[in-house]
């Protein structure tokens, strides 16, 4: 494999895996709380101030009698097991229809079936709620129609306590080990939980995306300790390393150590920080924050022909973004808007003789709004600029589509999705993506003659999670 | 000799009961404090002066009244939609001393204070809680809660409450969702807008 070949092939892996990343509400919060989806969730996904507290507070408020029990000497508990353990299942099931059908793969004249159904996209099995007083989960195993597997999703194990002060005000702090930067956060402006909350897997993806935004996601394990005061002011400072699911040690053929033959590998361990402010009034609160982290990646993934170990110089993408989210949420109206821009600085040190320079800026601004938690949508805006690199970018293919002939990961578009939701476990969406331009161009982007309109996706999802 | 070492133990007992009766107390209010800064001031506001209007304020609410409803709540007897959706959940947590502990302490807070732009209607609202609506056979509102909207023992404090959250339990009561049957036969007959002027009224009481 040449080098140009494995960045396309990792940067299409990625750009997929942010593409479609799912972003779920769990009802076995619910059945753990006794308390309505509502409480916690605007429309599923989105948080509430309410849902915000009860991950903060490490998913353990619990109105379930335990019925295993044990205690210490000092009359502390040691153990409080639920009858009912926090169990949830999520079924999605979609079409997705493109503006124009892909070229056949085989090299024929014909083109690819337009109109693909996805029955079942996904479905997701999850472990998430309180493990002990303290200590909590939202652990997620997910079948997709894609791989044809199950492998682990979005995971986290959450420690939580809080202190009052004399003047009764709350500080909560704990610590969060999770495999996804920013799927700890508890607003939904960063990109873990951010729209879109659900995508076709079956769309044409753009080439260019930040590491911070999905890209890691169930490739790294990370830690972080944070803490919110007066529910407001939230900071907190983590560490991600490597943890690449099935991947095993060439030569020992045990689940490690990692070495040149994977790729990507995180050098040491990258810093991640998270400072965000949350000031409300009346029914509204307004949150502006900040975050980033700072990723060296030996690109390894080395052939006999190209022997590279995890030494020396690594490639650097330095993510800074800010965010903010405004929520209004009254019994009839609900409305939010939110906003992220992240830039990222590259030096591909490792990759390139020259350790050129690169930047990728993503911005995403959208707005929902929900009648009586019943039927409502969002509108979308997002762009991916960055450096022109044909090293990077422009990889010839025979067929085009998921190239770029410039160079340019240049993307920027609309999404428009309409939902409908029956029941508050049960969501209709329609969406619809436009391309103004996709990888670098608006007309002839991978020098076979698509158009960046060519990949607007039409996807009709039927999402339920019981 | 054997009198005074049964004195000398009873003693010894009593105090070691004050004690752990004292140790109890202080456990019972901390843990009160802990539940009431980290999870009912997410909606309710630090203190109990809660910030979304969605939301009663509980500061200075009568303690009597705050058990009631908490007890209504664990035991579904209160069905209202919010508290369907929100407080079974919660209420069903809370044993019958943290009942009382979070309604002792919400009880003790400063209530809120609150301002209104539409005197007019403030105006209106001050009559029918003062007079009642005698054409609707609404009798006055002060007559149970106080001329002050202070409350008293079961019947709830009202000043300083958010208009949309009184509006909306006015509504919840008249639909007959809240299992009260007084409060209901009181405001059957009163009309909408006397229900939002009233609300305000009490919003702007205690200024």
């Amino acid at each position: 494999m040449t080098f140009k070949k494995f960045v396309l092939t990792s940067l299409l892996a990625t750009a997929q895996l942010v593409w479609v990343m799912p972003v779920y509400a769990v009802p076995s919060f619910a059945r753990q709380t006794g308390m309505a989806c509502e409480a916690c969730h605007t429309i599923y996904p989105q948080l509430t101030h309410f849902g915000r507290l009860f991950k903060a507070n490490g998913y353990t408020l619990d109105n379930m009698q335990g019925t295993v029990h044990d205690i210490s000497t000092d009359n502390k508990e040691t153990l409080s097991l639920t009858g009912t353990p926090p169990i949830s299942l999520m079924v999605q099931a979609s079409e997705t229809w493109l503006n124009k059908s892909l070229p056949d793969s085989t090299g024929s004249n014909g083109n690819a079936q337009n109109g693909t159904v996805a029955f079942p996209q996904q479905i997701s099995l999850f472990y998430s709620g309180k493990i002990a007083p303290h200590l909590g989960a939202f652990i997620q195993l997910t079948y997709g129609n894609d791989s044809g597997q199950v492998g682990i999703d979005n995971t986290e194990l959450r420690y939580a306590n809080s202190i009052v002060t004399p003047n009764e005000q709350a500080l909560i702090y704990g610590v969060s080990v999770n495999n996804n930067p920013t799927m700890q956060d508890l607003w939904n402006s960063t990109p873990a939980f951010g729209f879109p909350y659900a995508a076709s897997n079956a769309n044409v993806s753009p080439l260019a995306a930040t590491q911070i935004d999905g890209t890691l996601g169930q490739d790294v394990a990370g830690m972080s300790v944070y803490a919110l005061w007066r529910e407001s002011w939230y900071g907190e400072l983590g560490i991600y390393r490597s943890a690449k699911q099935g991947a095993t040690n060439s030569t020992t053929g045990a689940a490690g150590p990692l070495d040149g033959s994977h790729s990507n590998v995180i050098s040491g361990a990258a810093p991640y920080y998270r400072l965000a402010y949350e000031h409300q009034w009346g029914r509204s609160s307004l949150e502006v924050g900040l975050y980033g982290a700072n990723f060296k990646l030996y690109p390894g993934g080395s052939t006999i022909d190209a022997p590279m170990s995890l030494t020396g110089p690594a490639n650097e993408f330095n993510d800074f973004a800010q965010d903010f989210q405004y929520e209004f949420v009254d019994d009839r109206h609900i409305f939010t808007l939110s906003g992220t821009r992240i830039h990222e600085s590259i030096k591909l040190n490792a990759s390139l003789a020259d350790g050129s320079k690169n930047d990728l800026t993503t911005s995403r601004l959208w707005g929902s709004y929900y009648y009586k938690r019943k039927i409502g949508g969002t509108v979308g805006y997002f762009s991916t600029t960055g450096s022109t690199n044909s090293s990077l970018y422009s990889v010839e293919t025979t067929s085009g589509v998921v190239t770029s002939v410039n160079g340019s990961p240049d993307t920027k578009g609309w999404i428009a999705e309409l939902n409908y939701i029956p029941w508050l476990n049960t969501k209709l969406a329609l969406q619809y993506t436009a391309y103004n331009k996709f990888n670098g161009s608006s007309s002839n982007y991978d020098g076979f003659g698509r158009n960046a309109s060519a990949n607007n996706t039409l996807y009709l999802l039927l999402w339920v999670a019981y | 000799m054997k009198t005074n070492a049964t004195i000398f133990s009873v003693a010894i007992l009593m105090l070691l009961n004050i004690n752990i009766a004292h140790a109890e107390t202080i456990n019972a209010h901390k843990t009160a404090l802990q539940v009431a800064a980290s999870t009912c001031s997410a909606c309710h506001g630090e203190q109990g002066r809660s910030i979304s209007p969605i939301f009663p304020n509980l500061a200075g609410q009568t303690a009597t009244y705050l058990a009631d409803q908490l007890k209504s709540f664990k035991s579904h007897t209160r069905a209202d939609p919010d508290a369907v959706a929100y407080m079974w959940g919660i209420a069903g947590q809370l044993n019958d001393d943290l009942i009382q502990t979070l309604a002792d302490y919400y009880s003790a807070q400063r209530p809120v204070t609150k301002s209104v732009a539409d005197l007019a209607v403030v105006s209106r609202g001050e009559q029918i809680y003062i007079n009642g609506v005698i054409a609707d056979g609404v009798p006055p509102c002060a007559t149970c809660h106080g001329p002050h909207g202070a409350g008293t023992d079961i019947f709830p404090r009202l000043a300083g409450q958010h208009a949309q959250y009184t509006l909306k339990q006015l509504n919840v009561i008249k639909n007959n969702l809240r299992n009260s049957a007084v409060m209901r036969n009181a405001i059957l007959g009163l009309k909408e807008n006397d229900m939002t002027a009233v609300a305000q009224y009490l919003q702007s009481m205690g200024m």
